[in-house]
């Protein structure tokens, strides 16, 4: 099928099978393992006290008993008591949040599927009462699952991937991933700094949307102890180009929102692993906001299909450098074993940490130890870096709003574009307020096909971040929404809920969830 | 309460510099001189490299060791050669290349606000972030650029209106994070040079001036101060991890032995002429490593020789002397028809050869990259020509101006200027200010003023040298003064030109004052109380005494004699002065002045004997 029978496939395609059932289908399911530490439930406290439960993903410092422990999943972590308390802690505890517990992840945040924890594989029950064991994605899939099930109100997870986008499309709740450096990193364990970005999980966009850019304002505060924190100056001049903030959207209804908003579907999106499910899951939301008065425009991000390599290479070579910090001499326990006669000084070390860190870590050290290498360096990360910069430059183009960080906007050759893309005028295509495309390409594997040695390759695994990665390179806002998809064959024990992301320019944080919340009541709600 | 051994006390005293051997010897009670401990202190491991074994013997006596060497050499055969034989040798060309960490003075640690004090409790001053807490993130600090940028400007470099941070990794107990952060793609400085004159004592075949490249300057963190104790153990102090370093990196562009060394002793000089430094390289403020390759001379391809690198060398002599070994080594190893191989090497004080510390095979791939957290360093044009301008003059201005106006000597303007930090020559000042002071002329020709200043210079140099064996014994303050007050050294200055009194009252009253036995420090009121005053022999006094050891001389006169008629061609100055000198020792000394002695007997000698021995022929 060609590029353009496809476009026309999902934007064309009649919509029928959108249905406003979910709470029908909203089920209760048996859960496991999404927390490492839990709080006991306090009885009689007054709403006022506590407007809204918290769950902590287990790489976020925490402090307060009962939950003292940080263990980001890891071996080396399973006892370690932070000095102190992540700022985002902080700032949300002050906003009413009550700790439930801190939930079970990817260790360091390095996985799709939760699976790869100290404290066990984090999976859901599809559907209620028996069924098959499903992937709750990852690496935030214990914070989706406790939102899911009820047990918070409010997660908090950390996507540098994909991670808090992922495990909610897979568990069909919404998570949100901020635009990078505007909620403080300062008490967040890194897996790869310049990726890393704390997110929000939450069964509606509402509940976010109030917390980070309405008036509660956490888009306000910049934080002196994460350098990666926008200065306030610089916070200013982002909002100064931006609309939305501090509210003003509430009670509008989603035609309001939505009428004349521009979304963009990425051609390069509608790959071939793609779920024909999800494709027209797809197809048929673009044609529901169309026929609310968007418009649905066809856009071009060449670079998309190298973003995935450039993340696996840049995201291990950080990670090779966050981690080299626990060697056994000051985290975990030291690997006794004294066969370090054999040779210097430097197996004290390997033993511990050969011990210390699961297998996933141990391959992404290892590549980022490559790739890092003066032997590598400028054949793998350096040509990342520069695929970074071409991402990112994609986007820019993509946008109507200009990138606030540049300066001037970077010259590009239209000839780069896809040729389906419809020119507005002679610059360029239109400019698109957001970006339309599913969160992952395929609906929730079953555990057993994604842990073991029967289970997916690595790079199967990688694969599922495909639609996620290119934001977050780019270190743009982007939002997972549920999206109803028709049963596999009639299967109606099969998971049925995909994601639907939404991607907006940069500091365009605002505008995204305001338009994700419209477009999920259009799209029926909560799906489960 | 449980008795603390003594081997875990030591670590905590004293930055751990107590030698559990023999007595401290200690100086005058009134100025144990907090600084002098804090500059003992050493780098202990290297910042860069592989482990290297720490020091885990117990302290050795300095004498015992210096002892044990000399025993050693002379057993070796070998024998010392004379320094100016050893800059060259014939055939073969020496390239040299030189890194050199320093510490930055300042009051904060490059990523954290935790404070950099040295002599404090061990890790007393350490943030989360210096430990690699998990979660925790580095804060640049801005204040560390200005000893960086004055350092860069002394060396004349471009410094760099953007530059970032890289994260060097290898793993060693005192550096937790498991990388240093440092500059390595984009230093905040670049393209340097050091201008070395025969004063600074380059080798000599390198003429009257070298000028020395400097590739790039770079800001970097310290790593934490392992402590060996007792057996297998070791204490590590994080209180110094993180603190800013500089490292110079120069062009390989010296050729002579001396001149590295010359090139070391400049840049510590100018380092802490513009404030920039802690401490010096002895006192283990500064550190440096060189890289040393050898060449045949008629070599037409002109590429360098396989280098070596010569790691953690802790003094000036041990740069020349391990310049010189690793020379000889790579020339006796090519000259066999061997291969010198690239690697690190290691020098230890007093030995002859270096040893190999590592190969190549043992090298550790850095793994470079850039620091994600950490944004780019912009140095605004404002800041440099605002600490261009605050900078003061430069050590090799300050001694042109010693020279020319004051009239010192190379030799004495560069021991001014190079001593106790640059706080030497500021008392100078202070001495001469005052000396003038006493004086109601001032109007006077150059040449009197010269003589007083080189009175006042050969004073606070090696009149006060003599004082102590450390030159940190004399309790240097930060406005140029000493336990000698500048005004008493002056009076004292003043007297003795104006030949109120001589010099050996002289010496002996600055004894007094470094003994502090005169109150308030008033020099005048201890010559009166104590009848001090030079009351020099009267005219006839001399004319006395002159005559009474002139008698019975006449072989020593006729030579003054044969000198009047012409027979000589010299006039026989050595026969007068030991006249003179034997007036000196039948008079009272006390009460006479040589050149007055010598006055009178050259005119008595003319007037009198002469004419005497000439009615006895």
């Amino acid at each position: 099928m060609s590029t353009r029978s496809r476009l026309q496939g999902l934007c064309l395609r009649h919509v029928s099978s959108t249905r406003r059932n979910g709470a029908a289908s909203h089920q209760q399911r048996r859960l496991l393992s999404q927390f490492i530490s839990k709080a006991p439930p306090q009885a009689d406290t007054p709403y006022t006290q506590t407007p809204f439960t918290l769950a902590v993903k287990d790489n976020i410092a925490t402090t307060t008993q009962p939950l003292p422990t940080t263990t980001c999943a890891s071996p080396f972590l399973t006892t370690y008591h932070s000095p102190f308390e992540a700022t985002i802690v902080t700032q949300l505890r002050a906003r009413g949040a009550r700790l439930v517990g801190k939930t079970n992840l990817d260790e360091f945040g390095m996985g799709s599927h939760s699976t790869h924890s100290a404290f066990g594989a984090v999976s859901q029950t599809l559907p209620p009462g028996g069924g098959g064991e499903y992937s709750a994605g990852g690496s935030s899939g214990g914070s989706a699952v406790a939102v899911a099930a009820g047990e918070a109100n409010v997660a908090l997870g950390t996507d540098t991937g994909g991670s808090v986008r992922l495990p909610a499309a897979y568990t069909g709740v919404v998570g949100f991933k901020p635009s990078y450096g505007m909620l403080s990193r300062h008490g967040v364990v890194p897996y790869a700094n310049s990726l890393d970005t704390v997110g929000l999980l939450a069964r509606g966009v509402e509940e976010i949307r109030g917390l980070v850019v309405g008036g509660a304002g956490l888009w306000r505060e910049h934080d002196p102890r994460d350098p990666t924190s926008l200065s306030e100056a610089a916070r200013g001049r982002c909002v100064g180009a931006r609309e939305g903030y501090g509210g003003g959207v509430d009670g509008r209804k989603p035609e309001e929102v939505l009428r004349g908003v521009n979304f963009g579907i990425p051609l390069e999106y509608n790959v071939e692993e793609l779920d024909p499910r999800i494709r027209d899951a797809w197809a048929a939301a673009a044609a529901a906001l169309q026929k609310l008065g968007a418009r649905i425009v066809p856009v071009s991000l060449p670079t998309t299909r190298h973003a995935l390599s450039a993340y696996y290479i840049i995201a291990p070579a950080e990670a090779s450098s966050n981690l080299a910090k626990y060697d056994g001499v000051r985290y975990g326990s030291r690997a006794s074993d004294t066969d370090a006669g054999s040779s210097d000084g430097g197996v004290l070390y390997a033993a511990s940490r050969g011990r210390g860190f699961g297998g996933e870590v141990q391959r992404r050290i290892l590549l980022g130890a490559y790739t890092l290498s003066s032997e590598a360096m400028d054949n793998y990360f350096i040509k990342a870096q520069k695929v970074r910069r071409l991402v990112r430059r994609d986007f820019d183009r993509a946008f109507a709003l200009a990138n606030p960080l540049l300066d001037e906007p970077e010259p590009f050759d239209l000839s780069d574009l896809l040729e389906d893309v419809p020119m507005e005028n002679k610059l360029g295509p239109a400019g698109v307020d957001f970006l339309l495309c599913p969160t992952a390409p395929t609906l929730a594997p079953k555990l057993e096909d994604v842990v073991g040695a029967e289970g997916q390759s690595p790079v199967d695994a990688y694969v599922n971040d495909v639609f996620t990665v290119p934001a977050s390179l780019a270190g743009l806002p982007a939002v997972s929404i549920p999206m109803r998809v028709a049963a596999e064959g009639g299967d109606e024990n099969a998971p049925n809920t995909a994601g639907l992301q939404l991607i907006g320019q940069y500091w365009d944080d605002a505008r995204l969830l305001a338009a994700a919340e419209a477009v999920m009541e259009v799209l029926g709600g909560s799906s489960r | 309460m449980a008795r603390i051994p003594t081997v875990d006390l030591t670590s905590y005293l004293l930055g751990g510099q107590l030698s559990r051997h023999g007595c401290l010897r200690v100086g005058r009670a009134s100025f144990p001189s907090r600084a002098a401990i804090g500059q003992t202190r050493r780098f202990s491991s290297p910042i860069q490299g592989s482990p290297s074994t720490p020091t885990s013997n117990p302290p050795v006596p300095l004498r015992k060791q210096l002892k044990d060497q000399a025993r050693a050499l002379k057993t070796s055969g070998y024998k010392k050669k004379k320094k100016t034989d050893n800059q060259t040798v014939p055939g073969w060309e020496l390239t040299v290349g030189i890194e050199i960490h320093a510490q930055l003075n300042t009051a904060r640690k490059l990523f954290s606000p935790a404070g950099t004090s040295f002599d404090d409790k061990p890790n007393s001053h350490v943030a989360l972030f210096d430990l690699a807490i998990p979660g925790s993130q580095p804060i640049f600090q801005p204040e560390t650029l200005i000893p960086a940028v004055r350092a860069a400007l002394a060396l004349e470099c471009d410094i760099q209106r953007v530059s970032r941070f890289d994260r060097k990794h290898y793993f060693h107990w005192d550096q937790p994070a498991g990388y240093q952060i440092t500059q390595f793609y984009e230093p905040f400085a670049k393209d340097g040079r050091i201008k070395l004159y025969a004063r600074d004592g380059i080798a000599t075949e390198d003429g009257e001036q070298v000028t020395v490249g400097i590739k790039q300057v770079q800001m970097e963190q310290d790593t934490a101060k392992t402590m060996a104790m007792a057996g297998e153990s070791h204490r590590i102090d994080f209180n110094r991890v993180g603190v800013p370093l500089i490292e110079i990196i120069t062009l390989p562009e010296i050729h002579h032995p001396a001149t590295a060394a010359a090139f070391v002793r400049k840049v510590q000089l100018l380092l802490s002429s513009v404030d920039a430094c802690t401490s010096g390289l002895e006192e283990g403020g500064l550190r440096a490593d060189v890289n040393v390759s050898v060449r045949r001379t008629d070599d037409p391809s002109g590429t360098l020789g396989t280098r070596t690198e010569i790691k953690n060398l802790s003094s000036f002599k041990a740069v020349e002397d391990a310049v010189i070994a690793e020379r000889d080594r790579q020339i006796a190893v090519l000259e066999a028809g061997g291969v010198v191989q690239g690697e690190t090497r290691g020098w230890s004080v007093g030995s002859i050869e270096t040893r190999r510390l590592r190969g190549k095979e043992g090298e550790v791939d850095y793994r470079y990259m850039p620091d994600p957290d950490l944004g780019p360093v912009v140095i605004g044009e404002q800041l440099i020509e605002h600490l261009a301008k605050s900078m003061g003059t430069l050590p090799d201005g300050e001694v042109d101006l010693l020279m020319s106006t004051f009239g010192l000597t190379a030799k004495d303007a560069l021991a001014l200027k190079s001593q106790d930090e640059g706080v030497r020559v500021e008392y100078f000042y202070n001495v001469v200010l005052r000396f003038e002071g006493h004086f109601q002329h001032t109007d006077v020709p150059a040449e009197l003023r010269h003589k007083r200043y080189l009175l006042a210079a050969n004073w606070c140099l090696h009149e006060l040298g003599k004082l102590v064996k450390a030159s940190n014994e004399l309790g240097w303050t930060e406005d140029g003064e000493c336990v000698i007050p500048s005004a008493s050294l002056a009076e004292i200055l003043y007297h003795l030109y104006e030949k109120k009194i001589t010099a050996k009252v002289a010496k002996e009253i600055l004894w007094m004052l470094f003994r502090q036995e005169v109150p308030g420090g008033d020099v005048g009121a201890v010559i009166n109380t104590m009848g001090l005053w030079f009351r020099e022999l009267s005219k006839v006094e001399y004319t006395e005494l002159a005559d009474q050891v002139a008698e019975g001389e006449d072989k020593v006169l006729s030579e003054f004699l044969r000198f009047k008629e012409g027979k000589s061609k010299v006039y026989p100055h050595g026969k007068l002065m030991f006249l003179v000198g034997k007036m000196m020792r039948a008079g009272p000394e006390e009460r006479m002045d040589p050149e007055s002695a010598e006055r009178v007997m050259r005119t008595r000698i003319d007037e009198v004997h002469i004419p005497s021995l000439q009615s006895k022929v």
